[in-house]
C-alpha cells in the first residue's frame, strides 16, 4: 500500500511539477502544442475553472511565469527578475478538452492552489479502494479526514507557530490550510498571487477552508485571499476562517469550531 | 453604506396597493414582475422612501407578482424575491425569501463585536488538546537552502 501511494505520488509530480525538468508541465513551458494529460487532469481542471469564474480570474493556474519572474522556479533563485511578467488571461492561452491540452505559445501552469489537495483525494481514493475506511491523511495544511472518530485539529498562528488562532472539529471532510507566512523570500514576495494584478496579496494572511473534498478545500483556502466569502457561498459548498493583516479574525456562522479571540 | 436599503423589500407592506416593482437603488434589479393572472399595470420603479406612497396610477388585478432585487449588506451583495398576492387591490400575502432561506447555500457572517471583527488572542497549542495542527506548509530543502544563502550574502 505504502509503495502504491508512493509511486501515485511520484507519478503526480511528474506531471504537475514546475521543479523538476522532466515533467509535463516542464515540457508545455518550454514548446507550444498538444499535450495528453492523465485522466486526473480533468477533475483538477474543472475546480480551477470554477475557481477562476467565482473569483472574477483572481485564482488562476496561469501565475506560473510570474512566480518564476518573482524568484520562484527551478533552481530557487528566490530573486526577482527586473520585469515582473503578468498573468495571462486564460481564455487567450489555452484549451482543455478531452484530456488534451493545447497551446499556442510556452506557458508555465502552477496548480500550487489546489494540486496538493487533489493528490489528497486521490491518495484517499486508494485507500478507500484498499478497503481502509477510517484515516487521517495529513499533507502539511492540507488534511483529509474519514471514519468514526472526528478529529480536533488546531489553526496554526500565522505569526506564532507555538500558538493556534483556533480549533475545528473535522469528521469525514477536508480542511486545508494557507497562509503567506513560510513561502516568502523577501519583502513583498510570497506565492499567493492575484493573478488580476499579478502581484502577492496582503490584506489576507492566513486561511482554513473545510469542504468535502480536499481539491476543493484547498482551492478554497487560496480563493479565501482573493474573494469575498459570500461569493464563493454561491457556488461552493463550505465552512471557513481567515485572519486579516490587521490581527482580526473572520469565520462562517455554521463552522464547528471556536476562535481564540 | 445605508443599511436601510436591506430593510427596503419589507417597506413594501406598508402600501396598501400594490406602487411598483421591487428594486435596488444603485445596484439593477433582477428578474421580472409575473402577475399570477394576466392584465395588471406593473408601474415604474419607485425609490424606498416613496414605497409607503398610496396613490396609485393604474388598477392591478388580483394575482401573485414577484419581483427579485440585489442589495448590499456588510456581508456583500444578498438576493432577496419577494411575492405579493394581490385581491381587490389590497395586499392579502406577502412572502419574501433571501439567500439565508435557501437550503442549499449557507449564509456566512463575520464575527462582529459591535461590527468590527474580532481580534486573535491566540492560544499555546502546547495548551490546548488536538490531533492535529494546519498551517502553511513547509517549504522543501531547497528552497530552504536558497533563504540561508540570500541570509548569508546580504551578511557579507
Amino acid at each position: 500500500m505504502v509503495e502504491q501511494i508512493a509511486a501515485r505520488v511520484e507519478a503526480f509530480d511528474r506531471t504537475y511539477s514546475r521543479f523538476r525538468d522532466d515533467s509535463l508541465v516542464s515540457a508545455i513551458a518550454a514548446t507550444p502544442g498538444t499535450y495528453r494529460f492523465p485522466d486526473d487532469a480533468a477533475e483538477l481542471f474543472g475546480l480551477y475553472h470554477r475557481l477562476y469564474e467565482a473569483t472574477d480570474a483572481a485564482v488562476s493556474p496561469l501565475v506560473g511565469r510570474t512566480l518564476e519572474s518573482m524568484g520562484y522556479g527551478r533552481g530557487y533563485s528566490l530573486r526577482p527578475e527586473a520585469e515582473r511578467a503578468p498573468v495571462p488571461r486564460w481564455e487567450d492561452s489555452f484549451a482543455f478538452a478531452d484530456g488534451v491540452l493545447t497551446t499556442l505559445r510556452p506557458l508555465v501552469l502552477d496548480v500550487g492552489a489546489a494540486g496538493k489537495g487533489y493528490l489528497v483525494d486521490i491518495v484517499g481514493r486508494l485507500l478507500v479502494a484498499a478497503g481502509i475506511d477510517g484515516f487521517v491523511i495529513d499533507a502539511s495544511g492540507d488534511i483529509l479526514h474519514a471514519g468514526d472518530r472526528p478529529i480536533r485539529v488546531a489553526l496554526e498562528h500565522p505569526r506564532d507557530a507555538t500558538k493556534a488562532v483556533g480549533v475545528v472539529e473535522l469528521a469525514g471532510a477536508s480542511l486545508c490550510a494557507s497562509a503567506s507566512n513560510r513561502r516568502s523570500w523577501g519583502e513583498g514576495l510570497h506565492h499567493i498571487i492575484d493573478a488580476t494584478t499579478g502581484l502577492p496579496t496582503d490584506h489576507v494572511i492566513a486561511t482554513w477552508a473545510i469542504a468535502a473534498t480536499a481539491l476543493e478545500a484547498d482551492g478554497l483556502a487560496t480563493a479565501l485571499f482573493l474573494a469575498d466569502p459570500a461569493r464563493l457561498a454561491r457556488d461552493f459548498d463550505f465552512d471557513y476562517v481567515r485572519m486579516f493583516a490587521n490581527g482580526r479574525i473572520e469565520r462562517s456562522t455554521h463552522l464547528d469550531g471556536e476562535l481564540f479571540v | 453604506m445605508n443599511t436601510q436599503r436591506a430593510k427596503y423589500p419589507f417597506a413594501i407592506l406598508t402600501g396598501l396597493t400594490l406602487v411598483g416593482a421591487l428594486a435596488g437603488c444603485s445596484t439593477a434589479a433582477d428578474g421580472d414582475t409575473a402577475p399570477a393572472s394576466d392584465g395588471g399595470d406593473t408601474s415604474s420603479t419607485t425609490a424606498p422612501d416613496q414605497a409607503d406612497a398610496t396613490t396609485t396610477t393604474g388598477t392591478y388585478a388580483d394575482g401573485d407578482y414577484t419581483e427579485s432585487a440585489e442589495y448590499q449588506s456588510p456581508n456583500g451583495t444578498e438576493n432577496v424575491t419577494v411575492t405579493v398576492t394581490l385581491a381587490d387591490g389590497v395586499i392579502t400575502a406577502v412572502k419574501a425569501v433571501g439567500d439565508g432561506d435557501n437550503p442549499n447555500s449557507k449564509r456566512y457572517q463575520s464575527e462582529f463585536a459591535g461590527g468590527i471583527a474580532d481580534v486573535v488572542v491566540g492560544k499555546n497549542i502546547d495548551d490546548i488538546k488536538v490531533d492535529k495542527v494546519a498551517g502553511s506548509s513547509l517549504t522543501s530543502a531547497g528552497f530552504n537552502d536558497a533563504i540561508e544563502e540570500i541570509k548569508a550574502d546580504a551578511a557579507s
